[in-house]
């Protein structure tokens, strides 16, 4: 017989494995750690990039910024000697409003579609940027023009559309817990766990996948490309590593997501950061996050620097693993 | 971090403490000294009418006559009482013996006059039965000039052909439809119920048959500010009857309560103008909390009553009969949200919408959100395909939702669906405001999670709307109203709950099955 209480475990099962619960989360890690002043840091790209430029983190370089509607006129000397650029929302989420031109014709931009677009299809697309059609609070916008990221192949299997990012979370600037998100057919090529996209976490110490998991269920190879999900191995693990480490003085914020991409000839490059990262990563990963923040609290040292963090991890991975 | 952690948490519930042992005491005190109840089933035969009184003085001295009930065989009275500032109030019994009369007088006045009278009535049990009768003299013949005698005496032959006695004949008559064209020389077809009274009385009176007009409330819970209805009383066989002078239906209808008897006037005002009467009727809790104050005044607790909500006057404490509920309903949606863990849309909306819900009434408020937001959703995923800016979208979508609802009311009235009037109960941008957030959901995430949080917000909806439509709820809610800073404090402790929602023992199951 079908029985619906069998979905469920019991609270005590969930604290044994040391699941973070969504109260815990904002209660006892964001509203403590996470000064509410900072959150516009991360939540607008334009300060964010700012500070990630003035902190030596890699990261797409901003080419402009359109504020107002009467600059949106400017964007051609903007691009100018640009061959390729992206447009997008400074206060969008989910990759909404992301305009990706791989050509500059002057009066023409072709999207990697092969779609060419005219000046006033893309003088439109910032006005309507300016204007909060992307942003979900339905503030007004800022338009922010950066370089083009060129994607490593190494993922290139690995994902239905949809470019992948590592997702690093940062607990006291110590990197706690990573995934990988892989979008799907089902997901619309979009990376949200609860879409559809696949999860795969990774192993802290080497970048390498732990297991994968679609709606909450283990799987073994990508559902579109069949790609093996368990041979994932990121290269460059310990530079994402070190972004996802400077992102905590950069913003001040305990306990932060950074979403890192990996471009074919700069290497890892900071995309975004999320001073509210989800808890979905815990499933991709089978392992709650709290006893590593716990560990973190109190047997991790204060006072190093960045790459000192990132080492200190790196060494203790082992015994972190071993507490679970 | 551990400590302030942990006094956070200690300061709460030392509050919530302290709250406990004062909506305790509270309650204790309510009950022994003011006699307040805890079902409201107990006092739900009592009744306040409220008359409000409002004009404005002329400059001379006033003196108000207004006409009051007595204890009849239905209805007992059992306080009586002129709220005024400055006015004095005096009983003046009538002849009849069936209406009193209250005389409340003052010195010249300036400004407009407020004055309050409240009775309080009672089911008398004991007197039922018993029926007032005495022989009164013949009706004097009315004057008619003779186009009209000859119409009236046509009339009166006409209603022969009616059933029942001849009262009952001539009512039926006057209200046929259509209405016979004799009738309509003598009474417009759209009549009010004071021209058709006047019509029946003059027939009678020419007939010889002594009538009255009986003027009274209709008792029903939470009624504000009406006209008295008016009623024909005719001696007919040694006996005096009471007639509905629509339907002609006879005797007292149930839980009518008789104000006056007799052509005089309810209320003659001196030294003032302008005058309006409102009237507003009470039922259960709050009769017996008007109650309750002369309890307090006995005891000697009157100066606490007095700064109570339940001193206040009765449309004011309607008012707060449901301003009262509504933090037991905020409770129930931080509970779904932060322990269950439903995802509603918004905070407050399930909380709004339940508050529609009880406008509504359950199953028509259900069909018309439905309608609403299904035929809202519709023009928004046009709208989308316009790319339009983000302000002027959603000042559309606030647009569409009036137009539907107008349309809903319009179609509902046509094809006489009651359910559909019900549309104008729900608040517009609220409406809008689920269907803009759903659309984008819908684009965003997907059919599937735009339904899934418009499912969960109505199911949290109709949680609350099951919780503040329990009488029993109610009145607990109302007239122990300290439970408010319990909740308060409830809520507050909640915030600092860091356990599990109950979603998350599925959702992260995964992460325990596999060890």
């Amino acid at each position: 017989m079908w029985n619906p209480l069998k979905c469920f475990v019991s609270p005590q099962s969930l604290r044994d494995a040391g699941v973070l619960g969504m109260n815990r989360r904002n209660f006892d890690v964001i509203a403590k750690y996470n000064n509410r002043r900072l959150y516009p840091l991360v939540d607008d790209k334009v300060q964010t990039k700012k500070l990630a430029q003035a902190a030596d983190i890699n990261t797409p370089k901003m080419i402009g910024v359109i504020e107002f509607q009467h600059e949106v006129k400017n964007f051609m000397s903007i691009v100018r000697d640009r061959k390729e650029f992206v447009i997008k929302p400074a206060h969008g989420s989910g990759g909404k409003g992301v305009l990706v031109i791989t050509e500059n014709r002057g009066s023409e931009f072709v999207q990697p579609s092969g779609k060419i677009l005219t000046y006033h299809d893309v003088y439109k697309h910032i006005s309507n940027i300016l204007s909060g059609l992307y942003s979900l609070g339905g503030k007004y916008d800022v338009a922010l023009i950066e370089e083009l990221v060129h994607f490593s192949d190494i993922f290139k299997n690995y994902s239905y559309q949809g470019v992948p990012d590592v997702r690093v979370i940062v607990y006291k600037g110590f990197p706690a817990m990573a995934m990988t998100r892989l979008s799907t057919k089902v997901s619309g090529g979009r990376a949200n766990l609860h879409q559809g996209a696949v999860g795969v976490g990774l192993d802290i110490k080497t970048g390498k996948s732990l297991k994968a998991v679609m709606y909450n269920q283990p799987i073994k190879l990508h559902p579109d490309t069949q790609a093996d999900l368990s041979k994932i191995e990121v290269p460059n693990w310990r530079e994402h590593l070190i972004i996802g480490a400077k992102a905590y003085e950069m913003t001040g914020l305990g306990y932060l997501g950074a979403d890192i991409v990996l471009d074919a000839d700069r290497g890892p490059m900071m995309l975004e950061l999320n001073a509210r990262p989800g808890l979905a990563i815990q499933i991709a990963n089978g392992i709650g996050l709290v006893k590593r923040l716990e560990m973190i609290d109190k047997c991790f040292p204060q006072n190093l620097s960045a790459i000192e963090r990132v080492d200190y991890v790196l060494k203790k991975a082992d015994y972190m693993e071993g507490v679970l | 971090m551990l400590r302030k952690y942990l006094s956070t948490r200690f300061v709460l519930t030392v509050l919530l403490f302290l709250s406990l042992i004062y909506a305790a005491f509270s309650v204790y005190y309510k009950i022994t000294y003011w006699g307040f109840k805890f079902t409201p089933k107990q006092t739900s035969d009592v009744w306040t009418v409220e008359a409000h009184i409002n004009f404005e003085p002329t400059g001379e001295p006033i003196k108000i006559f207004l006409t009051t009930p007595k204890s009849s065989e239905q209805f007992k009275v059992l306080e009586e009482s002129v709220i005024a500032e400055g006015y004095t109030s005096k009983k003046i019994p009538s002849k009849d013996g069936v209406s009193a009369k209250m005389r409340i007088s003052s010195p010249a006045k300036e400004g407009i006059q407020d004055v309050y009278y409240r009775v309080m009535l009672f089911d008398n049990v004991d007197a039922k039965g018993k029926t007032y009768a005495s022989k009164p003299d013949a009706p004097e013949k009315p004057i008619l000039d003779e186009q009209t005698e000859a119409v009236v005496k046509q009339i009166s032959a006409l209603a022969k052909k009616q059933d029942g006695n001849r009262v009952v004949q001539i009512i039926k008559l006057l209200n046929q439809v259509p209405a016979d064209p004799v009738v309509q020389t003598f009474l417009p077809v759209k009549k009010t119920s004071k021209e058709t009274m006047e019509a029946i009385r003059t027939i009678l009176s020419y007939q010889g048959i002594p009538n009255r007009i009986v003027r009274g409330f209709k008792l029903e819970e939470n009624r504000k500010s009406f006209a008295p209805d008016l009623m024909l009383e005719a001696y007919l066989d040694n006996k005096w009857m009471i007639y509905n002078i629509e339907n002609a239906e006879k005797g007292l209808p149930d839980s009518f309560v008789l104000f006056q008897r007799g052509g005089e006037s309810l209320i003659d005002i001196e030294g003032g103008q302008n005058s309006s009467v409102k009237f507003t009727v009470l039922k259960s809790v709050t009769s017996s909390l008007s109650l309750a104050g002369k309890r307090a005044k006995m005891t000697g607790h009157k100066s606490w009553f007095d700064y109570s909500i339940y001193n206040l006057p009765l449309s004011e404490q309607n008012t707060l009969k449901w301003l009262t509920i509504f933090p037991l309903a905020i409770l129930v949606i931080v509970l779904i949200r932060n322990v269950v863990g439903l995802k509603t849309m918004g905070t407050f909306t399930p909380m709004l919408l339940s508050m529609s819900l009880i406008k509504t009434g359950f199953w028509p408020g259900l069909i018309c959100f439905a309608v609403i937001i299904a035929l809202g959703l519709t023009i928004r995923f046009v709208l989308s395909k316009l790319n339009l800016l983000l302000v002027p979208r959603i000042s559309a979508v606030v647009i569409f939702v009036i137009l539907i609802m107008q349309l809903l009311t319009v179609v509902g009235y046509q094809f006489k669906l009651e359910m559909a009037l019900s549309a104008v109960f729900f608040p517009i941008i609220i409406m809008a405001w689920i269907i803009e957030r759903a659309s984008i959901t819908w684009e965003e995430d997907g059919a599937a999670n735009a339904g899934r949080e418009i499912f969960y917000s109505l199911v949290a909806a109709i949680v609350t709307y099951f919780i503040i439509s329990d009488e029993f709820i109610r009145h607990i809610m109302f007239a122990f109203n300290e439970i408010n800073l319990v909740i308060l404090c409830v809520v507050m402790l909640l915030g600092t709950y860091t356990g599990y929602r109950l979603t998350e023992l599925k959702r992260f199951a995964p992460l325990v099955k596999e060890k």
